[in-house]
């Protein structure tokens, strides 16, 4: 199933779709328009609330829509849409939100973590999460548009709920891990900021988070992932199936020469 | 509650503060015209008494940023013509070590979410097909004979991506605030060596440094690294390494329950969903 981002992306290919245009000398929405239209989106969506309700609500709004849209073009179009095996994988499919961990403690306080690949993180919480790993600060609109414009971003937020009180009263929701990918959606990939919050490390929250990352980029067939790893996390790459410089291959940044 | 509506409105500031910014850049649309001129190869220097400097006369290429240029079906043409896979591991056809061609309806998906392209044209009567034995066609000859008045009009008309032949392309994906990875840089076999390749990194580098993105990474095999060393990369100085997925068979995987996608030659393995799981450490 797709990932919210990329749902989102599919309903926009969905758009400018005509029934029979020629192949050759036509083009889609141009990534620029791309980028725009993702704007226009995602200021829809934050109007909504952050409930479990509503989360439920747009998964199946987002469903429904993007199945409907790809069942109305593989009846008009001559050619073969881009995603047409994810159909099948709705079954299989990877939820928006669920429960990865829940553990009670001794005074009855129940804590979960919760895995999100809906992107919905804020700018702040994520300054502060960096901020505790000892990364070096980044301009906060900078993040917001990287995080919009990922293909998916994966979020673990741990959820303390004290016993004996309402659902929703004494609940606290903090953000404790996230990784993000970028892709071309069709060939390549990068994974960029993973991180776990060091009081939550060593439980295999990170090997989830980038787990969850790898299987929704190969339902996907996009099949060049690539990280940049420091030099301390490199084992925990390669325990994930990463190799380091395949075949020759190396990543080079670019150098501004003044 | 209050929380979360301030902190809902808080975002949205921030997005209305990004739509004022320049965003824009990645649609504005960038067409110039450049000369090139042709480098003396080995072959030339023997015919020197024939072909003095000023019968190989600089010609026009023409860079083009705008996606509607990128037609589809000369692109893949070109990636077959430079023998270029989008897969890492590529599954070559036939002796030659020809890569199969590149899929057009993943490439169109590929272009439509790339941030930057940039597209280079050229007439085709300035493509020179060196064979290596110093036949050389086209622009040397159509100096020494003369002219008829078609190739008089193709050559004074000027090259435009409608007419002209797609000889150059690069791409790149970013996420429009941090990041960018250049893929795809690939010039035809005949044309290299002029520069052109360096002109096209130069260009979506340039146009990516103008969004503020400065964190640009380019892949490469061993044989582009002093490609992009020319063009102002170098290693992470950070030190990181680059790693790759591969993983293709687990030795925990049990018949029947692993899933695998065929990403050119390599078999990658899906890693498998696993359900909730109880934390094996006490949470502080």
């Amino acid at each position: 199933m797709l990932t919210l981002n990329a749902a989102r992306h599919t309903s926009l290919l969905v758009v400018p779709f005509d029934g029979s245009y020629p192949v050759s000398g036509q083009f889609l929405v141009p990534a620029n328009l791309n980028c725009w239209f993702t704007r226009a989106r995602r200021k829809f969506r934050t109007f909504q609330l952050k409930t479990g309700f509503w989360e439920s609500i747009k998964t199946g709004y987002y469903r429904e829509f993007t199945t409907s849209g790809r069942k109305r073009l593989l009846k008009n179009s001559t050619t073969q849409v881009i995603d047409s095996p994810s159909i099948d994988e709705d079954d299989d499919s990877l939820p928006q939100e669920f429960v990865l961990v829940e553990n009670t403690e001794l005074d009855g306080t129940i804590e979960q973590i919760i895995f999100s690949s809906g992107g919905d993180i804020d700018v702040y919480d994520l300054q502060a999460l960096c901020d505790k790993v000892g990364w070096p600060r980044r301009p906060l609109s900078k993040l917001a548009a990287a995080l919009k414009n990922s293909y998916m971003v994966a979020s673990l937020h741990s959820i303390r709920k004290s016993p004996g009180s309402g659902s929703e009263e004494n609940e606290k929701k903090k953000l404790i891990g996230m990784a993000r990918a970028t892709s071309d959606h069709a060939f390549n990939a990068t994974i960029w900021d993973v991180l776990v919050d060091p009081s939550y490390q060593g439980q295999g929250l990170g090997k989830a988070l980038v787990e969850k990352l790898i299987r929704a980029l190969l339902q996907r067939d996009i099949g060049n992932i690539t990280l940049f790893a420091d030099s301390q996390v490199v084992e925990f790459y390669r325990n994930l199936g990463f190799e380091p410089d395949p075949e020759g291959i190396k990543g080079m940044f670019w150098y501004p020469k003044y | 509650m209050d929380m979360a509506v301030t902190r809902v409105a808080v975002r949205m500031k921030i997005q209305m503060q990004l739509k004022k910014q320049p965003m824009k850049g990645f649609q504005s649309t960038y067409m110039e015209l450049r000369w090139i001129r042709r480098r003396s190869t080995k072959t030339s220097q023997i015919d020197r008494k024939l072909l003095t400097p000023a019968m190989r006369p600089p010609f026009p290429i023409y860079f083009s940023t705008d996606p509607k240029h990128a037609d589809l079906d000369r692109l893949q043409q070109l990636y077959a013509d430079c023998n270029h896979s989008c897969y890492r591991f590529p599954n070559y056809v036939g002796s030659h070590g020809r890569v199969e061609s590149v899929d057009i309806h993943k490439l169109r998906v590929a272009l439509s979410h790339s941030a930057v392209l940039v597209s280079v044209f050229c007439k085709p009567h300035h493509i020179v097909d060196d064979d290596g034995e110093g036949h050389f066609t086209s622009s040397a000859d159509s100096s020494k004979t003369i002219m008829g008045v078609t190739d008089f009009l193709q050559s004074v008309t000027p090259v435009s991506p409608y007419d002209g032949h797609l000889v150059g392309f690069g791409r790149a994906i970013s996420d429009c605030g941090l990041t960018a990875s250049i893929y795809d840089v690939m010039v035809i076999p005949s044309l290299r060596r002029l520069g052109i390749g360096r002109m096209i990194v130069k260009k979506i580098v340039r146009m990516l440094t103008n969004r503020d993105i400065y964190d640009i990474a380019a892949l490469c095999t061993e044989n582009e690294r002093l490609f992009l060393k020319a063009c102002g990369f170098g290693g992470d100085i950070l030190g990181s390494t680059t790693m790759m997925y591969t993983r293709s068979t687990s030795s925990m995987i049990r018949e029947g329950e692993s899933d695998v996608r065929r990403i050119g030659q390599k078999l990658l393995l899906v890693p498998p969903l696993k359900g909730p799981f109880k934390s094996s450490r006490t949470i502080m």
